[in-house]
């Protein structure tokens, strides 16, 4: 008994017990839940019978079902499209941004904050405002983009089905840009001064730096914000309904989104779950990316 | 004083319901502005020992709220619920059988109301609700633009053609003005919008590629590809879509009596409303109808109670139209004079068109089958399909639904 | 001089830039001053034509926001609160060593996030009424949302502890601590910075959470801002301007609070408690 006190006080114990509360803690209230999701994407599930956990078995009937919808292939290139686009992009400007306001100028810090206004507006306002900015007629993207003379005719961002898809990554790179930056920035500010002057000693110049210095000093951070901007990628949803409703004709319809329609809208829970269980499968991936990256990290 | 007669009323007729213990039912609805919500407060605060507690659902959730709830037991006593989907509780015993009630009620007689919404809370001869109001949709037009385009004010398109010249002599570009504006969205609005056109053509939900609908389609997609309305009337709603009418950026508009109060004030110009054109002189009309039912859930441990507050929301449908701008559901309801010239001017031209109005369904499996739909206007729209191609394959996909 | 002329050049394209990404937001104050109209004019209007600022009355009588900003500050704060006490255990164990078992952690961890709350929230819910916790329903939101926040917070955290030096607690160690010790006295003060900013990045997300709120929480007086803002959607009429003015209402004091608060936190950062 006093050992097992030490060893949560001081040894491998306290190590197991701090771990296993965030675990058990998850594992309750989101690994149910989707263990719940892959029960029901076997079942036949109706849309009175939600609150029980065993319905009519079908065996792979609703995986066959997605499968041939004529929208899966064209769901499967958007998500796919819709996921790398939007966290290249995310990330590489949000990147930028960190470099630019790491540089040493009054009133950096304080811009930097004011670019997390993004991170606190509502997804409902976000969305709304995107389908206003983004609006063929009277939306001010199309504006100024015929002001500058950039564009001859308006683009019908949200309608066109060649750029509904482009019109919700728009938006969403705007939505997850401050949260790459803010992160990043915490990772730049995490570099020790000293190794760049040193390096500057040396002679390397700014790209030099860069490469050699700022990236591989980065790498868990790196890799930690790639992995959480797909999977919050993944998870963007109030953009969808309020752009385009992944219309027209399916035109920016995504996994999640999908997903969602077949659950809410045609009450069909048994195919939506299949959806689910596609993309659980997809961010297993992203996971096992992800912790093979940690393996390279360094320890201060 | 109002309230004052209104009391003694609600301490008449009810009294005989009221029991000998306090009773708080619970009720769902879109907005506490919506007048059962009203009506519920009026209603709890009647010397009836029954309470109301109303919770506000947006009207995107309500649907998934409550079979989460139901599923759970947690549902409540009553709720407000859009037409479209009463027939999916309706048919699975989630909504309480009126019927023994209202045969015995003094105040509801099911004969008053309009065939369309009776029979979107009908199921197997059983009556599971009462409306609350309804709407339809109707064509808005631009006064002050007709005159410019040397078309009569007085005049406005009665048929389809008539509609598509009329659109095509009032749209100009360089004015920033479509001929039309109206929603045909991947969304319940755009079946809602979209499926008059198929009833006028002689088509219907179980019978979406008749003869004729594909004329309909047709129309709609000359609309887009001649450039007389919006492109992005296929991702807008009905409100955001009459918004650009108000402002003067659209012509027309096909929307609701709910557009009526924002036209008054916002409007900078003289408009009217006139039924929707039908396809040739003659033609059978057709139009949407819209708006909720209230019913009680099964479940319920006080149907009495429950059903006296529908008895008292039916004893105030008069009101409905002045004070909420809603289409009482009652033929024998006359709509009172609001005060506001254009508003009143409109409402004779609803009443009518609301006599033509048709349900979408009634069918459990709704959602599926307006799915289905939309899909064929947005994939003929977008010209991904040919119109009859579109509805061929909806028609294919609403029999399996059917069958 | 040279410094000088540097500066002005970097401020002015901070300006830009910042111009250019706060649009959205500017849009939103603009709108909510509109007429429900000329938000759907062409040109589009850059300035409200007569600003409806009487919006902002309406949405204050009708909407009953002090008690909305109430619940979502108690949601956002039990949310941070949850999540903080539960997640940087985990980080701090996550970041301390480095083998199969914690690649498991980690994988298991991340993965548990992958599915939107508007896609969990039917099993949680069902799960939260069998056992009771729909009666607490704030409360419920919180444990909720935290499981949703939680793995973002870990990961950021993990990534804070990372990169203390491990022979500082060793030394703390060394100097009679124990582990638990050494955690509290050492290694969570040096990483207060990041776990701040990670604690004040759930907070935001607590606070305009939707999904959950609206569904768990069943009584509209104990509902959050995000979902009084909703009440005007309705159906056939949705008034944006005051839907606008809502967000705008709840979403400025919040956003002050921040843009203060960040500028402490990353100057903090950019000193470094660690040289």
């Amino acid at each position: 008994m006093n050992r097992l006190m030490t060893s949560l006080r001081d040894g491998i114990g306290f190590d197991t017990l701090l771990i296993f509360a965030a675990l058990a803690y998850l594992m309750a209230f989101a690994g149910l839940p989707l263990i719940y999701n892959i029960i029901i994407s076997f079942q036949q599930v109706d849309m009175f019978s939600l609150g029980s956990l065993f319905h009519q078995a079908v065996g792979f009937e609703n995986y066959a079902a997605v499968f041939h919808d004529p929208l899966a292939w064209r769901v499967l290139v958007n998500t796919v499209v819709f996921t790398l686009a939007s966290v290249f992009f995310q990330f590489t400007i949000g990147f930028a941004f960190a470099l630019f306001f790491n540089q040493k100028f009054p009133g950096a810090t304080w811009f930097r904050g004011l670019f997390l206004a993004g991170w606190v507006m509502p997804g409902l306002v976000v969305g709304v405002l995107w389908n206003w900015l983004l609006s063929g007629d009277f939306g001010v993207i199309n504006y100024v983009l015929l002001s500058l003379g950039l564009i001859s005719e308006p683009i019908f961002w949200r309608s066109d089905v060649d750029y509904s898809l482009i019109a919700v990554i728009l938006a969403n790179i705007w939505y997850g840009m401050p949260f790459n930056m803010i992160l990043l920035a915490v990772g730049l500010a995490a570099i020790p001064d000293d190794l760049y002057e040193a390096a500057e000693l040396d002679g390397a110049n700014a790209v030099q730096r860069f490469f050699t210095i700022t990236l591989p000093m980065m790498r868990a951070t790196i890799g930690a914000v790639l992995a959480l901007g797909i999977i919050f990628t993944l998870q963007q949803f109030d953009l969808f309904a309020a752009i385009t409703s992944g219309g027209p004709a399916g035109s920016s319809t995504v996994a999640q989104y999908w997903s969602w329609q077949l659950s809410f809208r045609e009450f069909d829970f048994g195919r939506g779950a299949v959806i689910s269980v596609i993309m659980i499968i997809v961010v297993l991936g992203v996971s096992a990316i992800y912790v093979r990256s940690t393996r390279a990290e360094t320890r201060l | 004083m109002k309230k004052l007669t209104l009391a003694a009323f609600g301490a008449s007729l009810f009294a005989s319901t009221a029991l000998a213990d306090d009773v708080t039912l619970t009720m769902w609805t879109e907005s506490s502005n919506a007048p059962e919500a009203v009506f519920a407060t009026e209603f709890s605060e009647m010397d009836n020992g029954i309470t109301i507690d109303v919770r506000e659902v947006r009207f995107d959730d309500l649907v998934a709220e409550t079979l989460r709830a139901f599923a759970t037991q947690s549902n409540p006593d009553i709720i407000a619920i859009d037409n479209p989907d009463h027939a999916a509780f309706a048919s699975r015993g989630a909504f309480l059988d009126l019927t023994p009630y209202v045969e015995q009620s003094d105040q509801i007689d099911m004969d008053n109301y309009f065939d369309g919404p009776r029979s979107s809370l009908t199921w197997d001869d059983g009556v599971f609700g009462i409306p609350r109001a309804s709407n339809t949709i109707a064509l808005y037009y631009n006064k002050d633009m007709f005159r410019a385009a040397g078309l009569n004010p007085d005049s406005p398109p009665a048929t389809w053609d008539e509609l598509y010249e009329a659109a095509k002599a009032l749209t100009d570009p360089d004015n920033d003005v479509y001929g039309i504006a109206f929603s045909a969205k991947a969304s319940e609005e755009g079946t809602f919008q979209f499926l008059p056109w198929a009833q006028m053509a002689g088509g219907s939900f179980d019978n979406i590629n008749a003869d004729g609908v594909s004329e309909a389609l047709d129309l709609w997609k000359a609309f887009f590809d001649e450039g007389l309305t919006s492109p992005d009337t296929l991702t807008r709603g009905q409100w955001d879509s009459t918004g650009t009418f108000n402002g003067g950026n659209a012509a027309m508009a096909i929307s609701g009596p709910w557009e009526l109060g924002r036209m008054a004030s916002d409007a900078q110009f003289d408009w009217g409303v006139t039924l929707l054109p039908v396809p040739e002189q003659g033609a059978p009309r057709a139009s949407a109808l819209g708006d909720f039912n209230l019913a009680v859930f099964a479940n319920t441990e006080n149907p009495d109670a429950a059903f006296s507050f529908l008895e008292y929301a039916d004893s105030q449908a008069e009101r409905v139209w002045p004070e909420f701008t809603r289409m009482p559901s009652r033929k024998d309801i006359e709509l009172a004079p609001t005060g506001n010239e254009k508003i009143d001017a409109a409402a004779p031209v609803f009443v009518e068109q609301l006599q033509y109005a048709r349900n979408r369904g009634p069918h459990p499996e709704w959602p599926r089958i307006s799915k289905a739909i939309q899909d064929a206007f947005q994939s003929a729209l977008t010209g991904q399909k040919g119109a009859q191609e579109a509805l061929d394959d909806a028609q294919g996909q609403i029999d399996r639904i059917l069958n | 001089m040279n410094d000088r002329a540097r500066n002005i050049a970097l401020f002015a394209v901070a300006l830009v830039l910042a111009g250019i990404y706060l649009f959205p937001l500017y849009w939103m104050y603009v709108t909510s001053l509109k007429t429900n109209s000329s938000i759907f004019a062409v040109p589009p209007e850059f300035l409200p034509g007569t600003p409806q600022w009487q919006t902002y009355a309406l949405i204050w009588d009708e909407a009953n926001i002090p008690r909305y900003i109430f619940n979502s500050l108690f949601i956002a704060t039990g949310v941070t609160l949850v999540t903080a006490v539960v997640g940087s255990g985990a980080a701090y164990v996550l970041a301390r060593y480095r083998n199969l078992w914690i690649d498991v952690a980690l994988f298991v961890i991340l993965m548990l996030q992958v599915l939107p709350p508007s896609l969990m929230v039917t099993p949680i819910f069902v799960a939260f009424s069998s056992v009771g916790l729909l009666d607490y329903p704030r409360i419920a939101t919180i444990l909720a949302i935290s499981a949703k926040t939680m793995p973002f917070f870990v990961i950021l955290c993990r990534a804070a502890f990372m990169t203390i030096p491990r022979e500082l607690e060793e030394a703390a160690l060394v100097d009679g601590n124990s582990r638990a010790g050494a955690l509290f006295m050492v290694v969570l003060p040096l990483a207060r910075n990041g776990i701040l900013v990670a604690a004040i990045l759930i907070f935001m997300q607590g606070f305009g959470e939707y999904v959950y709120s609206t569904s768990l929480i069943a009584d509209n007086r104990l509902q959050p801002a995000s979902i009084g803002m909703t009440n005007f959607l309705q159906p056939n009429v949705v008034t944006w301007n005051a839907i606008m003015a809502f967000a705008a209402t709840y979403v400025t004091p919040i956003l002050a609070l921040f843009v203060l608060l960040q500028r402490n936190i990353v100057s903090g950062l950019t000193s470094g408690a660690l040289k």
